[in-house]
């Protein structure tokens, strides 16, 4: 027993195994993805098959107006959170404290996101009082809203929450960089600028668009912390939930819950596949490289 | 070439060191600071629509003498039943991964579980309810096969449902924690095992699980922690009876109890680091970062 060869069934029944996993938690978002093509939306008796309500989510303005807010987010926790978590990375690197940079950076995935955006929401709160308070000594009044409660807090909280993803694909990706060649070039009379744009980067590339891709992802499906920390019901996220739970979705929602599924997935899918070639392509090389040349 | 002022040079390398410094800096600020503090804020006192400076045990009182304690408790029930459940359906695809996937596919495989967590927590967990309901598509599936010959209504609006919520959004962690567990188990360990004739079950208790048991170990928490705390599941899938410690902290935000809410974070926060100290003097935990030094 055991041998790798003995017992094709079993292996490919661990294999169907593994997929029907997948299947089974994709199934509901495919139902939903189902329902949104149903010209008489869910729960009704029959099925008729139409892209309607695909249409009519361009003309909900309230729908519309969401997404502009969430790609406002997402676009910024993009160009902060990405060169952070790249520092962070590179930080880890050169660190002797490696322990505890890495708690600190991978901590927040442990964290639920109720309490960490609630602790946020009362930290915000009390730091708008603290700044209104020494405005009022001071006699001045510019800083006084530095802390309330909008794309700032929000976007805090996103940061947080997307930075130990982006840390982590990062680093994976840097764990394969030979950092001789950062030296070499150093030596060769290179600014360590000039080291990382020109050497590195080109080396790493790939983790660092993942990681952009993760990014914006994340915080476009995210809502517990742009609810608590940024109110109102002006995300993608917060309209969709606000539906949910009072007056029940309505059939463009389940639209754009599928559109946004569904690009996501196509985003992921494409990366999935180019690492997938990207990865044979790489050993195909090395194995050519460490293959004798043989004349013919 | 004129050489660069001393003075600039000087100010390059602060300023390079501050940029480097800048992701810790970020997240001692606004991470580690707020959730200390709200040990400080769990004690101050209620007023109208906010809360003043003080020393009162007052909300941990309202926390443990009430229905609160029992739902906690409930809660962390559910959740650890999620832990075993994600675990005996997931664990077993990361050693499947591990141990019979060539190497270089062996990534490829496992990026199939970020499919699902790349849809929105929302539209999964919502997702659940027609899937779920009286009306949905288990219950006509199964009543149109005959296996039923009535619906199920013990699997939506139940801590049932908030378990099959959990294990569904939560399932792939288990996987990638335990991928990365058995890297600590190479693969010639097996052939050995094969070669002196273990069962796979002796396999599985005496070799397997000592080995991993820092990444089970993490995957598991990490489970456990988000059941306790996410309060979306309980809101849309659970019943009335259905609470956990994040849906009382945002109930106690939202009724502007902000003492109360704080004290749960505490209590939520020592529960967490109670856990990580047993875990780490029980299987230091620091193993589990082999694999990215």
């Amino acid at each position: 027993m055991g041998d790798d060869y003995s017992s094709v069934w079993s292996y490919r029944l661990k294999w169907l195994y593994t997929l029907l996993l997948v299947a089974t938690l994709m199934l509901p978002v495919f139902y939903v993805i189902y329902i949104s093509f149903n010209k008489n939306g869910f729960g009704a008796a029959e099925y008729v098959f139409t892209f309607e309500w695909y249409g009519e989510i361009f003309s909900d303005l309230l729908l519309m107006g969401a997404l502009g807010n969430t790609m406002i987010l997402s676009a910024i926790t993009l160009v902060v959170a990405v060169p952070m978590g790249l520092i962070a990375a590179k930080f880890y690197k050169a660190t002797q404290a490696k322990l505890l940079t890495v708690s600190l950076l991978l901590s927040p995935l442990f964290v639920p996101a109720d309490i960490l955006g609630s602790a946020l929401l009362v930290f915000f709160k009390n730091l708008n009082i603290a700044c209104a308070t020494i405005g009022e000594w001071l006699g001045v009044s510019w800083f006084d809203t530095w802390f309330d409660l909008g794309y700032f807090s929000a976007l805090v909280g996103l940061i947080i929450y997307t930075l130990p993803y982006i840390f982590v694909v990062i680093l994976i990706t840097m764990g394969r960089y030979p950092e001789q060649q950062t030296e070499a070039a150093r030596g060769c009379g290179a600014t360590a600028w000039q080291a990382f744009i020109q050497i590195e980067f080109p080396q790493i590339r790939a983790g660092v668009f993942s990681a952009c891709a993760f990014a914006v992802i994340l915080t476009f499906n995210e809502y517990t912390r742009t609810s608590l920390l940024k109110g109102g019901y002006d995300t993608i996220t917060t309209v969709l939930i606000s539906q949910m739970l009072n007056e029940g979705m309505s059939e463009q929602s389940y639209a754009m819950s599928s559109l946004i599924s569904f690009i996501a997935i196509a985003v992921i899918g494409t990366i999935i596949l180019y690492t997938l070639f990207q990865s044979d392509r790489l050993e195909r090389e090395a194995r050519a490289k460490a293959e004798p040349v043989m004349s013919s | 070439m004129s050489p660069v002022p001393l003075s600039r040079l000087r100010w390059q390398r602060a300023a390079g060191k501050a940029l480097f410094l800048s992701p810790i800096v970020f997240m001692v600020l606004f991470f580690a600071l707020p959730l200390a503090l709200t040990v400080v804020w769990s004690v101050f006192e209620r007023t109208m629509f906010w809360m003043k400076p003080g020393f009162t045990l007052f909300s941990y009182e309202n926390f443990f003498f009430s229905a609160r304690l029992e739902n906690f408790l409930a809660s962390m029930m559910h959740s650890s039943v999620s832990v075993v459940v994600a675990f005996v359906f997931g664990f077993p695809v990361a050693v499947f991964i591990r141990r019979r996937i060539p190497q270089v596919a062996q990534h490829r495989v496992i990026l199939l579980f970020i499919l699902p967590f790349m849809v929105s927590e929302i539209i999964r967990i919502f997702a659940l309810r027609p899937v779920l309901q009286r009306t949905g598509l288990v219950n006509t599936v199964l009543l149109e096969l005959g296996v039923i010959t009535e619906p199920i209504t013990a699997i939506l609006y139940t801590p049932m449902g908030v378990i099959i919520g959990e294990v569904m959004s939560f399932l792939p962690f288990i996987v990638f924690a335990g991928f990365l567990a058995m890297e600590a188990v190479p693969k010639y360990v097996f052939e050995i095992c094969d070669d002196l004739g273990a069962r796979p079950h002796r396999v599985f208790i005496d070799v397997i699980l000592p080995l991993a048991a820092p990444g089970i170990f993490a995957g598991a928490l990490f489970i456990f922690v988000n059941g306790l705390g996410v309060a979306l599941l309980p809101n849309i899938l659970g019943g009335p009876g259905a609470v956990n410690a994040g849906l009382i902290a945002t109930q106690a935000i939202a009724a502007l109890d902000f003492p109360l809410a704080m004290a749960v974070n505490a209590i939520m926060m020592t529960t967490l680091l109670g856990l990580l100290y047993i875990g780490h003097r029980l299987f230091d935990l620091t193993r589990i970062l082999t694999p990215i030094n």
